[in-house]
């Protein structure tokens, strides 16, 4: 039997229903609808009352949820697209992740971000705003880049007592398969060699790692291999992985969706440089999505990105230097 | 369909630029992927530039007989997008969009006048020290095993620019393995550190031949018998107390003047060479300096100096003759400006004016190499003549 | 440290009268305490800012003493009343002003931002109507786990009922019928703004049809309208009659923050107040009113009236005196961390 990164979601979300009574999930079409991603289909009825279908109102959603946590439940919040979680912004970075800080009082909310592109998403439908989140102090930022770590790592972010920000990327869903879920998992925090290497150093996050691989089988045929490192979390972010991993190839180059500004890929590279100056035979490199934001057009959608191709062409030209 | 750039390549170690001499195809020709297209020419050599993909030439923006550096763009091809993409090649897209625009392939030709950049992708050190450009992560190695960029002076790089890349450098450090290793004792890694530093510094060598038959007469008298060097360390002593301007150190705009004239002089001891100092030589005579040098010279020779014994010295003195040598170039400690060094006596012909013929004299060489930053060759020259001078009246030395 | 208010079950001559007397020595409290933080911001002994509920003490109060233990209390800036009411320790207010080290939040938030979300009392942020949809969470984790009887209230000015935040939660509360209380403060300026630019409707009240819930009226100057009023919509929401939204209408009777002595109606110097709303029925003080209530109603005489006043201000300088003899926070003590996570915590990347 195989599963899709999006069953292991839903999977996720059963199982914390099943084994924790103080778990709810609430958001835009979750209930019988099963919501718009049908990433908690079936579970309003197997688990009634606990699946509860909320009105357009991404600020009171989240102001909901921190209300419910204080109270001691743990609420997972399904956003219907990352992009519209900008409405509960407010609710996210000054309430929930400022809870614990001010009071003392834990926040174990768990937000759920249909995040990343696809053909046609265009800019509202597309966006990757993991850097804006992890920017924020209060906050854990997870984007797992595989059917095993969407469901272990969505179970240990409901676990985690703090609000998690939960990037799972949309175009994954259906399109990544594996064959069972896991049993046992790094834990959150933990970076992971997705593929190991000796010329250069790639890291990148979610739906990139299969970009990256790709990109690196490309250029072992050329003879370079290359190391590649999925970050799994953002937030907090497995320095000493990548550092080690820079140890062995002397060269890093930095993959993300995401825009280039302050983002996920600069952050990598600013603590591999304070860090790890030594170790850099090559001054470190990023590829990001373009400066503007997501088109429409498949046509510019492609372009808008990093590809297979532009993430091989800028390891060849770290790998001559 | 998009235009894939004309980079000027790589084209050897530390070439950093090249001359185009000659355009091997005209805008409008369709060329295959690798064809040579443009032949150029270094310092070195005439070499060619090939086309990145296949497709036609758009234009050139290189001239004739101008120069442009490694990375810059000589002109475009349009090639399919199939092409470029293939390559992962930096694309620009051209003014003709899928049949809507209007624009013609002259207009293009015409478009010279926006800013592109010469280097693309990473900034390569490209010009003549790229070869001695250290990444981050090679000086890390080299700090971790006591190295120099001097030490890595014959290895190859194969990186960018000539660059030695880590991959270069750990080679070439697994394949000194291979040869027979010996320790270098903490003496010689001392001493070249200290030849090495003093090496940043212009140094230049002035020599004089003088007559030593008053020495050697003069030394059959002494008991003990004094060294041959001790009489050129007391000339050069006397004559620093003349002028000590020569021995001063330039430090930015001032010179710093000694404050006593102490001089050093070599012993080899095993594996180097130490220099014990006499302290005020300029103010004793040679008869009561000699018990103390040849105590010093024992000393050395012991490897059991004093620490007060060495050290603080304007100036040194080496006797190269003792190994039979006429002529060498010493090289001054790093904190000094000058050393003087003795050849070896031998028999040769001076023409003896009164007699009208040849006489056999005992002649060596004295050589002053000093820190051309503090003296010029005409400071050195009347210092070494004076220290001549002296040396050929011993009895006043 | 939380109050039990008396049961509703008591005769109601008495309860009328131990309400008024009850809330009259929290309006008393807040007032002085509020006239004492004004002189120690004056004396330059406060950090940020100082925002006191002067003139709208009544209000405040009447919601305290209508809430029992087990309720939620979500209050705003001018509710000093309010949370001395419902239990709030008057220690934990002069803490928070003053930055001691033991105040609730620890010196990591100030003035009126504080409060104990485990005891119902909740720490508001500075975004207005934000709070709302954090008490309907409360009440929803509740009606979850099955325990009833809850009420939450959350206090806004008039000006809150502008934002989209007030607009969702409200709507919220109403379609998933929670028991909460809206108290809305109108005291027609939100800081230097007058009503007629903060909404359009003729009357806040009629807001209440277009969600869905009841609204209740109430001169906010009257203690004894206010403990009714508040009463009653209290025991509406807990009756299971969904969201009640309750508009008191009254004055400010002090600048936005005492940085803001132009709009400060007490002052003689005119600000940008309308002056014809001082002299009006709105501009009354509703402590002296109370005041007046008390001995009209016999509840107490002049004499008692003075020892309790006597009495505050005797607690309130040695609660002062108390906390500023207390420790500030030290930089090299604190805990430079957000999340109570400590294996996820990054702090060496600084």
């Amino acid at each position: 039997m195989s599963l899709t990164y999006l069953d292991a979601i839903r999977e996720a979300q059963a199982h914390a229903l099943r084994d924790d009574p103080r778990v709810f999930i609430y958001g835009q079409d979750v209930g019988a609808f099963g919501g718009a991603f049908k990433a908690t289909k079936n579970l309003a009825n197997d688990y009634p009352g606990r699946v509860i279908d909320a009105p357009i109102s991404e600020d009171a959603i989240v102001g909901l949820a921190v209300g419910a946590a204080i109270e001691g439940l743990r609420p997972i919040i399904e956003m219907q697209f990352a992009d519209f979680s900008s409405v509960a912004f407010n609710q996210i970075v000054n309430q929930a992740a400022t809870l614990f800080w001010r009071t003392n009082v834990p926040c174990p909310i768990t937000v759920r971000l249909p995040f990343g592109g696809t053909s046609g998403g265009g800019p509202f439908h597309s966006q990757t705003p993991e850097a804006i989140y992890a920017h924020y102090p209060g906050l854990v930022v997870l984007t797992p880049a595989t059917v095993e770590d969407a469901y272990s790592m969505l179970l240990e972010a409901v676990a985690i007592d703090d609000p998690v920000i939960f990037c799972e990327h949309k175009f994954l869903y259906r399109h990544l398969k594996a064959e069972k879920l896991p049993t046992e998992a790094l834990p959150v925090g933990k970076a992971r060699i997705a593929r190991e290497g000796r010329d250069l150093t790639v890291v990148a996050y979610s739906a990139m790692v299969h970009d990256a691989l790709e990109a690196a089988a490309e250029l072992s045929v050329e003879g370079w291999e290359i190391e590649v490192v999925d970050l799994r979390s953002v937030k907090p972010l497995d320095t000493d992985t990548v550092v080690a991993s820079v140890a062995r190839t002397g060269k890093l180059l930095a993959v993300g969706e995401a825009w280039p500004w302050g983002g996920v890929t600069a952050e990598v590279i600013a603590r591999v440089v304070s860090e790890g100056f030594g170790l850099l035979d090559a001054p470190p490199q990023r590829l990001n999505a373009k400066d503007t934001p997501v088109p429409f057009h498949p046509n510019l959608w492609a372009a808008h990105r990093p590809t297979v191709r532009a993430i091989a062409a800028a390891a060849r030209k770290i790998l001559r230097y | 369909m998009p235009l894939v750039s004309i980079i000027m390549p790589q084209l050897g170690e530390s070439i950093a630029e090249a001359r185009i001499i000659q355009f091997l195809v005209k805008p409008g020709d369709q060329v295959e992927a690798e064809q040579d297209l443009i032949e150029v020419e270094t310092d070195k050599a005439t070499m060619t530039v090939a086309s990145p993909c296949k497709g036609k030439i758009e234009f050139f923006s290189a001239q004739l007989e101008e120069s442009y550096p490694v990375g810059a763009t000589l002109g475009k091809i349009d090639a399919t997008k199939e092409e470029a993409t293939r390559l992962g090649f930096d694309v620009t897209e051209s003014k003709k969009l899928s049949g809507t625009e209007p624009h013609s392939r002259s207009e293009s030709n015409g478009q010279k006048s926006r800013v592109e950049p010469t280097i693309r992708g990473l900034p390569v050190p490209a010009n003549a020290a790229g070869a001695s450009y250290l990444s981050p992560r090679l000086k890390a190695r080299m700090d971790e095993l006591g190295l120099h960029a001097a030490d890595l002076a014959g290895v190859a790089g194969s990186g960018a620019a000539g660059r030695l890349t880590i991959q270069d450098f750990e080679k070439y450090i697994s394949s000194l393995e291979k040869h027979k290793l010996s320790g270098a004792s903490s003496m010689r890694v001392a001493v070249a550190d200290a030849m090495r530093r003093s090496w940043t510094r212009p140094l230049a060598t002035v020599g004089l031949p003088i007559v030593l038959d008053a020495v050697l007469v003069h030394r059959k008298t002494c008991e003990p018998k004094p060294g041959p060097a001790l009489y050129a360390l007391r000339a050069l002593a006397i004559a620093l107390s003349e002028n000590s301007a020569p021995a001063g150190r330039l430090v930015g705009s001032k010179i710093v003047h000694p404050s006593a004239i102490d001089v050093g002089f070599a012993v080899e001891a095993e594996d180097g060479v130490l220099v014990p100092v006499l302290r005020g030589a300029d103010k004793k005579p040679l008869k009561e300096l000699v018990t103390r040098y040849n105590e010093l010279v024992e000393l050395a020779r012991q490897r059991k100096l004093p620490p007060d014994a060495t050290g603080g010295s304007v100036a040194t003195v080496t006797n190269f003759g003792t190994f039979g040598l006429i002529w060498a170039t010493p090289i001054p400690l790093p904190e000094q400006t000058l050393v003087l060094g003795m050849g070896a006596g031998r028999k040769m012909p001076h023409w003896d004016d009164a007699k009208g013929q040849f006489v056999p004299v005992t002649e060596a060489n004295l050589t002053l190499s000093f820190d051309h930053r503090v003296l010029d060759g005409g400071a050195a020259g009347r210092l070494l003549q004076r220290i001549g001078q002296l040396i050929q009246q011993p009895e006043k030395l | 440290m939380l109050q039990t208010v008396s049961e509703p079950h008591t005769e109601q001559k008495e309860t009328r009268r131990d309400g008024h007397l009850a809330a009259y020595r929290f309006m008393l409290r807040a007032r002085l305490l509020d006239d004492k933080l004004a002189a120690l911001y004056r004396a330059g002994k406060i950090h940020g800012g100082v925002f006191l509920g002067r003139g709208q003490e009544a209000l405040s109060a009447a919601i305290g003493v209508s809430l029992t233990k087990g309720d939620v209390f979500a209050p705003l800036i001018r509710d000093a009343a309010g949370r001395l009411a419902f239990g709030e320790n008057i220690l934990d207010s002069v803490r928070t002003y003053l930055g001691s080290a033991t105040g609730p939040m620890r010196g990591r938030d100030g003035n009126v931002h504080r409060g104990n979300p485990r005891e119902g009392l909740l720490p508001m942020i500075s975004h207005l109507g934000a709070m709302v949809s954090v008490v309907n969470g409360i009440l929803f984790a509740r009606r979850m786990k099955k325990i009833s009887g809850t009420v939450g209230v959350a206090c806004l000015g008039e000006g809150a009922t502008s934002t989209g935040a007030f607009h969702e939660a409200l709507n919220q509360a109403a379609v998933e019928k929670l028991p909460l209380v809206l108290v809305v403060a109108d005291n027609q300026y939100a800081y230097s703004t007058p009503t007629s630019r903060q909404f359009a409707c003729e009357e806040l009240t009629d807001k209440s049809a277009g969600y869905g819930v009841a609204a209740h009226a109430v001169d906010g100057t009257d203690l004894t309208a206010c403990l009714k009023v508040v009463g009653e919509a209290v025991a509406a929401a807990r009756a299971g009659n969904g969201p009640q939204l309750v508009i008191a209408k009254l004055l400010r009777l002090c600048g936005h923050g005492e940085h803001d002595p132009d709009g400060d109606v007490t002052q003689s110097k005119q600000g940008y107040i309308d002056p014809k709303l001082k002299k009006s029925p709105l501009g009354r003080d509703c402590l002296k009113l109370a005041e007046e209530i008390l001995l009209k109603e016999k509840f107490a005489d002049a004499t008692r009236l003075a020892v309790w006043r006597n009495e505050t201000l005797h607690e309130i300088e040695e609660v002062v005196a108390q906390v500023q003899r207390e420790p500030t926070p030290d930089p090299f003590v604190e805990k430079w961390v957000a999340i109570s996570s400590g294996h996820l915590t990054e702090g060496r990347h600084e």
